[in-house]
């Protein structure tokens, strides 16, 4: 009696299995900043391990899936390369509303790429989601003419409630950890929401003018 | 033997000892018997031995013998062999000095040849000879000369004449074509053009040829930019005449292609297409560029950007562009597209196929592919198709706000439907819009499509939907069957006029219709245009697909947040109607005697007054619900109705008490409500009648007692002990103390 019990939780739990598809959380992660700055070799150094020189312009968007583990958890990466020049800019704009984390990035050795940030902050404020993850990140900490001190990153991502982190796509610096943190922080928040969305739906309502909010939309997509 | 010297030679002992020593004694005897009965044996085997030992001594020397011979063998093989390599060497010195022979005297053939063909014009003939010459081993030639002394001067001369008469010829050559290019002498221009390869220079031409080309290709594409430009607004292509000459611009290069490219691969080998195609995508670029700057102007797409970009910005305010006007410039953007696609799909496969006859390395087709991928991904024509892209996208981004807001502004509500116009039209927008982004063969621009689809479903959209619901379901005296039958007099009596409150109600509920079918059409959307798209594209790389689910999967996202606006809007329901409704008629139960004698239960038990009048409401109620709600949120009104059915009971039946007669006709009541509810929707009401069912089993038991066998049969209660006890004190006839006594 007992053997056949524990044989239907484990069937149980193989379809659940199959049915998660391998992958417990799904996040969108879009970087944006100046053309030129080092978006798609940071990419390519996480997803490939490679740091092809003398790549061309990124043209439209581009998009690459990893998937790693956090805390024994599957997580699936879906990183969106976007270009950085000026007109393709509608294009990528559209990405920016379902992202979950959006990693801001500039080059610590081109005064101009930091002076564009606040730019870039208010495309982000105007088309991506306000409970989005954002991260500064200051590439090319491998180039010996540093422009912009590391402090002064850090002052600036304190001011807008960023993240912040410097990095080389060229040296593999900090890279694998950008964006583990990232994933490990989603996955924080996904795991923190789960919970305080169901009681939002049960609030009292008074009268007929109550409103429910916008609360209950979760920014994650978890699968389970 | 052990045994003899292990036990003390005692007198009790000494007979077994002696026994034992005999049969030891048995058993040598019979050893040595065996042992001499094999001597005759072994004496045999040694004569044998002593008899083949001189021969062993014989077969030694032959072997030795033997021995000698193999190795003299052997060394005669050796001397062969070496013999016949020296031959195989001497063999080849002398093919080699025949083929310079050959080569020298055909130098000197040549030399001469070359002389003849170029007083007399015959460029084919002495580029043959010079073909000839640069086939031989220069270098080899010149250390010939050096060696043959005696003809020293003739061969060092045959060689600078013809190196010189090379120079020559290319020069001629290099000319001439350049003369036939000049005068469109198109004869001339292949006859050259066959000559460059024999003179070794391949790339001068193809760069020459292909250069030629492009100025033909520049001459027709003026002709035909400028002829749009001519074309009248009245022209019925007029609407797509820049899409029409960029398809000619690329139906040129194509046929180029075509018509060229078997010349080149008889006369310059396979495997040159890469470098041709490199050079006329350069022109191509160009005259893209201008067509497409042409177009810019023409359809005033940078005017209507910002226009369209400041009217956003603002919500209004300045001038309007009506959304009507921007269909057709969509359309040709669109056809722009999927043009250059096809284009570009076009040259992709030609290339595949002449790497595959020219080169068997698989790397090295890669490579050469991949170069392919970068002279289009850095093309003028990429860049300027993502320009464009980015252009369509705001204008798309417009028209499909724009069309569905007016949708919504026109929004009429036909008595016999339950939704308004505006969510049909809301869908037909947004798929007309992502359907005409396929149709463009970008990928990127269908997933900035959806994607903007998406976010305006999920925000602009549902907030009307959600505006329009928070302003609730106004509650009233009147049944909703009596706003109907008001409505229905006044339109009959020709007084369009509803009343506001009427209008209102209708309103709300065609709006939490609206939403519910919403999620439907979210749902279908995204099965029909992961359908479309892969029809649209087929064989795409695992990349496109991903990008492509990814954008798709923000549909999902829709669904759940119109989901959570249903779910406000039942609850609005709930909140206004249902639960100020049903109190008054649950309240009754209250003004009811619950302790009832048997001549009475008797009558209660066929007329069970209070809940048929109960239902008798609700039935009522409900009717007013039933045909203008969907099944789905009708299903989910009845959800709500037994819930608070459920809850309020609970609350007046706390209130009352009971003897168990009245404990019996309650049971009995509930029951029938439950069955009625159950039967009014297709959803399973017994869930939230569990804990009622259980408050009016404790209620009807006859002994207390009872309830311990119900506890043993381990139903799932719904019930905490404190609440069994509770309910167990509204039972008139039950003495505290037995209930203290109950064990739970």
């Amino acid at each position: 009696m007992k053997g056949l019990r524990t044989s239907i939780i484990q069937e149980k739990k193989r379809t659940e299995f199959v049915i998660m598809e391998d992958y417990k959380f799904l996040f969108k992660v879009v970087l944006v900043g100046n053309a030129g700055v080092g978006k798609t070799c940071l990419v390519r150094r996480f997803t490939q391990g490679l740091f092809p020189p003398g790549q061309g312009a990124t043209i439209g968007v581009d998009f690459m899936i990893k998937t790693v583990e956090v805390e024994n958890e599957i997580v699936k990466l879906q990183i969106w390369d976007t270009a950085g020049q000026e007109r393709f800019r509608s294009i990528t704009q559209s990405y920016y509303r379902s992202a979950h984390a959006l990693i801001l990035v500039y080059d610590i050795s081109c005064q101009p790429t930091f002076d564009c940030l606040p730019d870039w902050l208010r495309e982000i404020e105007e088309y991506a989601s306000n409970k989005v993850l954002r991260i500064l990140v200051g590439n090319k900490i491998d180039r010996e003419d540093r422009e912009i001190p590391t402090h002064v990153g850090e002052d600036f991502a304190q001011r807008h409630g960023m993240y912040f982190l410097e990095t080389s796509a060229k040296e593999a610096e900090n890279v694998e950890r950008l964006f583990m943190e990232i994933a490990a922080e989603l996955m924080e928040q996904a795991r923190c929401k789960e919970l305080p969305r169901y009681e939002q739906n049960t609030t009292s309502l008074n009268g007929k003018t109550t409103s429910i909010g916008d609360a209950g939309i979760c920014g994650c997509s978890r699968l389970s | 033997m052990n045994m003899v010297e292990d036990t003390p030679p005692k007198e009790e002992n000494l007979m077994t000892v002696i026994d034992k020593l005999q049969e030891d004694d048995i058993a040598v005897n019979k050893h040595l018997d065996h042992i001499l009965s094999k001597h005759c044996h072994v004496e045999a085997k040694l004569q044998s031995i002593s008899k083949i030992l001189p021969n062993i001594a014989i077969v030694r020397l032959e072997a030795e013998k033997f021995q000698n011979v193999i190795g003299h063998t052997n060394n005669l093989a050796e001397k062969v062999s070496a013999k016949v390599r020296q031959l195989d060497l001497a063999r080849s010195r002398v093919c080699e000095c025949q083929s310079r022979v050959n080569d020298i005297l055909d130098l000197q053939l040549c030399s001469d040849g070359v002389a003849t063909a170029l007083r007399n014009e015959d460029y084919e003939q002495g580029a043959a000879h010079v073909h000839r010459f640069l086939l031989m081993d220069q270098q080899l030639l010149e250390r010939t000369a050096d060696n043959v002394s005696g003809d020293h001067t003739s061969v060092t001369s045959s060689l600078a004449n013809l190196q010189q008469a090379a120079n020559e010829l290319r020069a001629v050559i290099t000319h001439k074509f350049d003369e036939a290019v000049k005068s469109e002498d198109l004869a001339s221009i292949e006859r050259f053009f066959k000559v460059f390869p024999l003179l070794g220079m391949h790339n001068d031409g193809i760069t020459k040829f292909c250069h030629y080309l492009c100025s033909k290709l520049q001459e027709t594409a003026q002709k035909n930019l400028k002829a749009a430009l001519d074309v009248r607004s009245t022209d019925k292509r007029s609407a797509v005449i820049f899409a029409d000459t960029i398809t000619m611009l690329f139906e040129g290069i194509a046929r180029i292609i075509e018509v060229h490219q078997p010349i080149v691969e008889t006369y310059y080998g396979p495997g040159k297409l890469l470098s041709c195609i490199g050079i006329l995508q350069k022109e191509c670029d160009k005259q893209i560029k201008k067509v497409i700057s042409e177009f810019t102007k023409h359809r005033k797409i940078a005017k209507r950007v910002q226009l369209i970009n400041e009217y956003l910005r603002k919500q209004g305010g300045t001038e309007r562009v009506d959304p009507k006007d921007l269909d057709l410039v969509l359309s040709e953007i669109t056809i722009m597209h999927i043009r250059a696609e096809l284009y570009i799909k076009f040259l992709r496969r030609r290339i595949i196929n002449d790497l595959e006859i020219s080169t068997t390395d698989t790397q090295q087709r890669k490579d050469l592919l991949n170069d392919f991928e970068m002279i289009i991904k850095n093309s003028e024509l990429a860049c300027s198709m993502q320009e464009l892209l980015g252009a369509y996208l705001a204008v798309e981004k417009y028209f499909m706000e724009e069309s569905v807001n007016k949708a919504i502004g026109m929004d009429a509500l036909d008595q016999d439907q339950q939704t308004s116009s505006m969510v049909d039209d809301a869908f037909f927008i947004v798929k007309k819009c992502i359907r005409r982004a396929i149709s463009s063969g970008s990928i990127d621009g269908v997933c900035a499509v959806i994607n903007m689809a998406c976010g305006f479903l999920e925000s602009d959209f549902t907030n009307q939907l959600r505006n329009r619901l928070r302003q609730g379901y106004p509650a009233g005296y009147l049944d909703l069957a009596q706003a109907y039958n008001a409505l229905q007099t006044s339109i009959q009596h020709g007084r369009i006029q509803t009343s506001d409150t009427e209008l209102a109600r209708l309103m709300f509920l065609a709006y939490l219709n609206n939403t519910e079918v919403s999620i439907e059409y979210v749902e279908t959307l995204n099965k029909s245009l992961s359908i479309d798209i892969d029809q649209a594209f087929q064989n795409m790389q695992t990349k496109e697909k991903g990008k492509i689910e990814s954008c798709l999967a923000g549909m999902k996202n829709v669904a759940l947040t119109l989901r959570t606006v249903v779910d406000y809007g039942l609850e609005q329901l709930r909140v206004s109607t249902v639960k100020p409704r049903i109190t008054p008629w649950i309240d009754a139960f209250l003004a009811i005697n619950h302790q009832i004698n048997d001549d009475e239960l008797l009558r209660y038990e066929t007329d069970e007054p209070f809940v048929q009048s109960l239902v008798t409401n609700l039935e009522g109620f409900l009717q007013g619900f039933k045909n203008s709600l969907t099944e789905p949120n009708y299903n989910a009104l009845i959800g709500i109705l037994t819930a608070e059915v459920a809850a309020r009971l609970e609350k007046v039946i706390l209130k009352s008490t009971f003897n168990r007669n009245g404990g019996l006709i309650l049971d009995k009541e509930i029951r029938s409500l439950a069955s009625y509810l159950a039967s009014a929707t297709s959803w399973s009401v017994r869930d939230k009648f569990a804990r009622l069912m259980q408050i009016t089993t404790i209620l009807s038991v006859e002994k207390i007692e009872e309830l311990a066998d119900y506890c043993e049969d381990s139903i799932a209660w719904r019930l905490t002990p404190a609440e069994v006890r509770k309910i167990l004190t509204l039972r008139t006839d039950f003495r505290q103390e037995d209930i203290k006594r109950l064990k739970i």
